[in-house]
């Protein structure tokens, strides 16, 4: 949708309580009623989390850019900083408001940036829980592997509806995958890695029969990709001599079947941004892919 | 791991695959008028551009205009660049417009189906469309009958068959009965798809959506708690260069006869047993059976005459182009309408449309009773209205409901404020146009959004005893300014009902 360019207030704080980043909403919001009409909509669909080590910065602020305006949320960026030498939380809350083609009113989202220094880091979930908004979905995007076993990702699992990961981020594959299935029955999940196999996904299946007796996959993609179309095809096809080659590429750009090219699925590759919305889209689990992290972790 | 049976694919689970019509051949009747160029062409090109369209497709554009397969493909190309709500892209009307094809003839001329067919069978065998059609009647009613029969004696022996027809079904109830049968006597109900555009808008599907997906909701939509019920269609703009049309419809036929008693029917309908299209249409047409017929003082009809519309000066219905002097053509309909069922006796449905009005609005309000006891000063709760549930279908698409909030400050004083559901705000994509919507249903061969052939009759029914009754008198016309609300009588007709029109 076209709308005009974003409008952002923005409150900046070091040292603060959660109660103070709440009141710096409400005068955000506030701040946006002019002379004496309504202030502007606050919309939110979901809270989307966003826990985002130093590394991950300006990717995760560069996926983020944009999500508010098709996903209407109360974002939080959590960066941790657990080596910071000092104990405390520094917020920015910063209100986008977006017009409404056709409609005198806009609608505006949150972005509370919360930087966890020192020991504020180990406990994140008691941070995030009072910025929650009531009775609407958590979605936590986790940039990286995450730290698997620490209270970190444990606190804040039991807090979201939804884990979007990005298993292409992870070293040593296929083994974190194991670690990834145990929080299957904790919460849902999302793999940006899975997300991007997609329309290769529907050709493969537009192959059926014929597919039904492949022996090797060939996948010029991340390995990431590669894993998960195998065990994908392993756990569908309810077979586990499929092999795998795997050739290096940034991005999925071919399979071959038994030695034969499957043909290149219609359509461009979604954008980031793109791929992220649509998971924000998903509310349930996907047993289908939990299959295929299942079938080659074990 | 346990082996698979060969007969289903596994690999399909899971997968958000979105239905894809059939191959298919389209025929556009009139393929050089202003629906084809402002509304088809542009929702094709939308299809096309998110890959609704299946692979293999061809659009034929039939017209008496003389023109070419080329000329045919600049001219949409044209009216994609103009009225698509989409960046024009090269490579989606590339890939469209080499499925295109323009076919010179008037059904009235001898052999002119010929061409037709032949280009079809052609057609048929170049892209494997399997004997698919779907006619798309964009033509004066007059020039149905001979277009129906030629299509109905050429049917194809493999394949599907489909016919659009666009509105006015009918004149009368007579005329639709004669249309309906016209029709029938070549094609099946279930491939008739006559098209009510107001159908395929998102926000008046929403209004199912509202009712069957909340449970908040439904229990308390019945005359136990609902006051009663207005539904507002308003045009600020006049007939626009119309009149030989709309002075022999009028406020009733234009908009009474189909918009707003598709309207009411979706507002008034039991909830259906599933969203299969004679679910759906079963529940709308008992709602239209039970419409007790209004007596004389329970319609009022209006024609504007000078005023002032958005600051402009704008002329008297008599004084535009083309419409009579003494033109008794009515521009307004106002009615107190009652559906005679179990959920609805005795709660009126105020319902009201006309052309000229002070702005463009279409809404239906849903105004509850009283609170039936407030325990506060009658001075504290004097700005207090009753709740109103607003479904706003254009502009402005969403919902609001108006409930009482305590002013801050001291003692307890209560004012309406409104909580509002924007559709722009809470999604953020682009709603498609109804005849996307309208169009890709009647290539998957899904009627739930159309107009079944008795629900027409039903419509029929009605506006020929409101007709009728107007025969008998004869109103002071002009008798509201342009830019107003309408005649003072139609206040009135709220007014003795200590009621009134809901505020603006």
């Amino acid at each position: 949708m076209s709308s005009a360019a974003a409008a952002a207030e923005t409150w900046n704080g070091e040292g603060v309580r959660l109660s103070e980043v709440e009141t710096a909403i409400s005068r955000l919001r506030a701040a946006t009623a002019t002379d004496g009409a309504p202030p502007s909509l606050r919309t939110s669909v979901m809270t989307h989390l966003a826990w985002v080590p130093q590394s991950w910065v300006e990717p995760a602020r560069a996926a983020l850019a944009g999500m508010a305006e098709r996903h209407p949320s109360r974002a939080i960026l959590l960066f941790p900083d657990p080596d910071a030498g000092v104990d405390r939380i520094d917020a920015s809350v910063t209100l986008e408001c977006y017009a409404i083609p056709g409609v005198e009113r806009q609608v505006c989202s949150e972005v509370i940036e919360l930087r966890l220094l020192g020991k504020r880091a180990k406990a994140p979930a008691s941070v995030v829980e009072p910025l929650l908004v009531s009775d609407l979905p958590v979605f936590l995007r986790w940039r990286g592997e995450p730290p698997w076993g620490l209270q970190e990702l444990d606190q804040l699992v039991g807090i979201v509806d939804r884990l979007i990961v990005d298993s292409t981020e992870w070293d040593d594959l296929p083994y974190p995958y194991r670690h990834l299935a145990g929080l299957f029955e904790r919460t849902a999940v999302s793999d940006i890695a899975w997300a991007r196999t997609s329309r290769w996904r529907a050709l493969l299946a537009s192959l059926w029969p014929g597919i039904a007796d492949v022996r090797t996959i060939r996948v010029t993609g991340t390995y990431a990709q590669a894993l998960l179309l195998q065990g994908w095809l392993r756990s569908r096809l309810g077979r586990d001599d499929i092999a795998l080659e795997h050739v290096e590429a940034e991005r999925l750009e071919g399979i071959v079947l038994d030695g034969e090219p499957a043909p290149f699925p219609p359509g461009d590759p979604p954008l980031p941004s793109d791929v992220l919305s649509d998971e924000l889209d998903r509310f349930t689990r996907d047993p289908v892919y939990e299959g295929a992290v299942l079938a080659v972790a074990e | 791991m346990a082996a698979v049976p060969q007969h289903a694919n596994p690999l399909e689970e899971g997968l958000s695959l979105r239905r894809t019509p059939d191959p298919f051949a389209l025929v556009i009747f009139g393929a050089s008028g202003d629906l084809t160029h402002k509304k088809l062409m542009p929702a094709l090109y939308a299809l096309a551009l998110r890959r609704l369209l299946p692979s293999r497709f061809a659009i034929v554009g039939v017209a008496r205009t003389d023109g070419s397969d080329d000329a045919f493909r600049d001219d949409m190309k044209q009216a994609v660049q103009q009225h698509a709500r989409d960046a024009f892209r090269q490579d989606v009307w590339d890939e469209l417009a080499t499925a295109m094809h323009y076919v010179v003839t008037d059904f009235a001329d001898e052999g002119g189906e010929s061409v037709l067919a032949e280009l079809l069978t052609k057609l048929d065998a170049e892209r494997q469309l399997g004997g698919n059609r779907v006619y798309y009647c964009a033509v004066p009613p007059s020039a149905f009958p001979t277009i129906v029969e030629q299509l109905g004696k050429r049917r194809t022996a493999t394949g599907w068959t489909r016919l659009i027809v666009e509105k006015p079904f009918g004149h009368d109830l007579e005329s639709a009965k004669a249309l309906n049968a016209m029709l029938l006597e070549h094609f099946s109900e279930k491939e008739i798809f006559r098209i009510d555009h107001y159908l395929g808008k998102e926000t008046v599907q929403n209004m199912l959506a509202l009712r069957f997906s909340n449970g908040i909701f439904e229990p308390i939509w019945n005359r136990q708690f609902i006051d009663h019920v207005q539904i507002t269609v308003a045009e600020s703009i006049g007939i626009e260069g119309r009149a030989g049309y709309y002075e022999a419809a009028g406020a009733i036929r234009d908009i009474f006869q189909n918009h707003l008693l598709q309207l009411l029917a979706l507002t008034a309908m039991e909830p259906p047993i599933d969203f299969t299209a004679e679910s759906v249409r079963n529940e709308k047409v008992k709602v239209l059976k039970s419409i007790h017929t209004p007596g004389p003082k329970s319609v009022v009809r209006g024609q504007y005459g000078r005023g002032f519309v958005e600051g402009e000066e704008v002329a008297a219905y008599r004084d535009e182009q083309g419409v009579a002097p003494d033109s008794m053509t009515e521009t307004y309909v106002a009615a107190k309408l009652y559906v005679d069922n179990w959920r609805w006796a005795d709660t009126p449905f105020y319902v009201r449309m006309g052309k000229r009005l002070a702005r463009r609005e279409t809404t239906i309000a849903i105004q509850f009773k009283r609170a039936p006891h407030p325990p506060f000063e009658e001075t504290s709760a004097e700005g207090l209205r009753p709740n109103v549930l607003l479904v706003h279908v254009q502009p402005d698409e969403g919902v609001s409901l108006a409930i009482g909030a305590k002013v801050p400050g001291q003692g307890m004083t209560i004012r309406t404020v409104h909580m509002d559901f924007l559709y722009g705000g809470a999604f953020r994509t682009a709603m498609p146009e109804a005849y996307e919507r309208l169009i890709l249903d009647t290539l998957l061969g899904d009627g739930t959004l159309f107009t079944r052939a008795d629900e027409v009759e039903e419509q029929w029914l009605l506006v020929d005893t409101i007709v009728a009754a107007w025969q008998r008198d004869k109103p002071g016309f002009p008798n509201y300014a342009a830019g107003t609300w309408g005649p003072p009588s139609a206040d009135d007709l709220l007014h003795r009902d200590g009621r009134s029109w809901r505020r603006h």
